[in-house]
């Protein structure tokens, strides 16, 4: 894994399908032939579109270009689909009267069968033959690349992650932080709350704090931790379903309702109380963290002074920031909330749903997609934040 | 596990009928709340001991379903009493669910973390169902749980089609009047499935 040579932050996208290795990508034989005359490349193109339009092939490019020595660029059309024989007479008369007019020296090439699913899959393609790259969620920004100021602010929000998950002392919990791209702001931020071991504050038992224990404390590794023998006999269980994802979205409504306060709910805070947090002792908590947003929100010029028609849909264009990849109910919960984008640093082999056991990005069925990508953190940051023990790398 | 979709009501035994007519009524709350109708309640020895239906749009808080409503009912009721996790998974592993539609993706994972003993569920939800419809949660248990005893998911018996036209209906007569709480049109759509 990358990094541990202590290099860089990377940030790689978890496409909705198993990325295809490049040499088993499936491939078809075209005929091709290079143009000897690049003013010509426009008539042939358009006559080729008319006699022999690539119907199943709309990823591939029908002409490639090719740099060679002393700054020439060569160019090379798609003429047809290659004949099942591979015999040169198989070519429809058509595509023969455009061959012997130009005088082309036709050629077999290879091109991918399928579009690419993801960046790593097209740049491979693309070293057989070009092909364009529109998946499903292409509009979403990040699919194609990154910018380094872009970059910049998902590292920086990670961070704020990796330091949230660190700030229960020995216990090591998940963490998500929900951010506003367009105001770069935190707008939500919570840790897992399964266990009151993990709360704030608290000091690590001997139980949890061990090394050797400290991993099966993180909620979407090992959801069914909440009844492990060690914390089904202390009394001081909190909430099996408060993974750190689950508190963020509930908080994000939070903000919400305070923002945009709706009249039709008057009894909202007994609400809150009542359902929304299982203990007192969180409730006084969940107080302290909100005046805090509430700080937050008082220099959030964004969304101006709770005008309705600037009201957010849900967390519509916000991302989230999580320690561990998500387990299945926490990713289907962002999908319910309508995530943008899902920033994960460490992969979850146990239970993780975005790619390491299931891949609900790539679930057609639902509703909303959100990106889901992997930053992947140098050995030195994990080192700093005590995670490089349990991240999995 | 099984998952039995019979459109007929007449196969169900009176109890479950029973409760999936509770589960209903629940429903019909959310409905008159304007909240996508879904209900649901849990059994334990016969006895109704939680309720639950949508409540995402008052909370504006997409995960808010029905059943997750009713576990957090019960999860702070037996905290509040001082149980410890073993003996709230044990209480767990005794109940029953029944639901109006077909336990989405995170409810169905959410029962299994929780380790409910069956489900009982009327329409399938075929664009989030997570007791069959796209993903069985329901019949896997998965591997990690082997080396760290009871750390991994924990399957549940699951039974569907009990009194599914009544919950479709509902569902129908919610899309029919709009959702009237969406702030735009193209969002008069929000779900609870
Ligand atoms: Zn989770
Ligand atoms: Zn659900």
């Amino acid at each position: 894994m990358s990094g541990e040579d202590g290099g860089a932050w990377q940030i790689v996208h978890v496409p909705g399908r198993p990325p295809v290795p490049p040499d088993q990508q499936l491939t078809v034989n075209v005929v091709a032939a290079q143009i000897e005359q690049p003013k010509l490349t426009n008539t042939i193109i358009r006559r080729l579109s008319q006699i022999a339009p690539l119907e199943d092939l709309h990823h591939v490019k029908r002409v490639k270009k090719k740099c060679i020595e002393g700054g020439q660029i060569q160019l090379s059309v798609i003429l047809c689909l290659a004949p099942e024989n591979g015999d040169f007479d198989g070519i429809p008369c058509d595509v023969k009267d455009v061959i012997n007019s130009y005088q082309l020296s036709p050629f077999v090439a290879k091109v991918c069968k399928y579009a690419a699913s993801s960046k790593e899959e097209w740049v491979e393609q693309c070293k057989l033959w070009p092909t364009s790259y529109h998946p499903p969620t292409y509009n979403i920004s990040g699919i194609t690349g990154f910018s380094e100021e872009d970059s910049q602010s998902v590292v920086s929000f990670m961070k704020y992650a990796l330091e949230l998950a660190k700030s229960h002392g020995n216990v090591v919990v998940n963490a998500a932080a929900i951010v506003d791209p367009l105001s770069n702001q935190v707008i939500a931020r919570a840790c897992d709350e399964v266990c009151s071991l993990q709360t704030p504050k608290t000091e690590a038992s001997a139980e949890c704090g061990g090394p050797g224990q400290v991993k099966t404390s993180i909620s979407c590794l090992h959801p069914r931790w909440w009844v492990d023998e060690q914390t089904g006999r202390s009394s001081s269980f909190c909430h099996p379903l408060r993974h750190a994802a689950i508190v963020a979205i509930e908080s994000s409504a939070a903000r919400d309702r305070r923002l945009f306060p709706d009249v039709r709910y008057k009894d909202e805070s007994t609400i809150e109380e009542c359902v929304l947090s299982p203990a007192n002792s969180q409730v006084k908590r969940q107080k302290t963290d909100a005046n805090d947003v509430d700080n937050d929100d008082k220099n959030d010029t964004a969304y101006g002074n709770g005008d309705l028609s600037s009201r957010p849909y849900l967390c519509t264009g916000n991302d989230i920031y999580l320690v561990w990849e998500p387990c299945i109910m926490c990713a289907m919960a962002l999908v319910h909330q309508r995530i943008r984008r899902v920033f994960y640093a460490c992969p979850n082999p146990s239970a993780g749903a975005l790619g390491s056991v299931h891949r609900l990005q790539g679930e057609k069925s639902l509703n909303h997609h959100y990106a889901v990508f992997r930053v992947v953190v140098p050995q030195d940051v994990l080192d700093k934040v005590e995670l490089s023990m349990i991240s999995g790398s | 596990m099984e998952t039995d979709n019979i459109a007929s009501s007449e196969r169900f035994s009176p109890e479950i009928l029973g409760f999936m007519q509770l589960a209903i009524d629940q429903a019909k709350l959310a409905l008159d709340s304007l909240e996508v109708p879904v209900g649901c309640v849990i059994v334990e020895d016969g006895n109704v001991i939680a309720a639950g239906r949508n409540r995402t749009n008052e909370t504006r808080n997409a995960t808010r379903h029905a059943e997750m409503e009713a576990l957090d009912v019960l999860i702070i009721q037996w905290q509040r009493t001082g149980f410890t996790a073993a003996e709230v998974a044990e209480k767990f592993s005794a109940c029953s669910l029944y639901v109006t539609c077909e336990p989405c993706i995170m409810c169905a994972a959410a029962l299994s973390i929780i380790g409910i003993k069956e489900v009982y569920y009327g329409c399938a939800n075929d664009k989030f169902g997570g007791c069959g419809s796209i993903l069985s949660l329901h019949s896997s248990s998965s591997e990690a749980g082997i080396s760290i005893g009871n750390c991994g998911s924990k399957g549940f018996k699951c039974c569907g089609g009990i009194m599914a036209s009544e919950a479709v209906s509902l569902l129908r007569d919610f899309y029919e009047q709009g959702n009237p709480n969406a702030p735009k049109p193209h969002r008069s759509r929000v779900t609870q499935a």
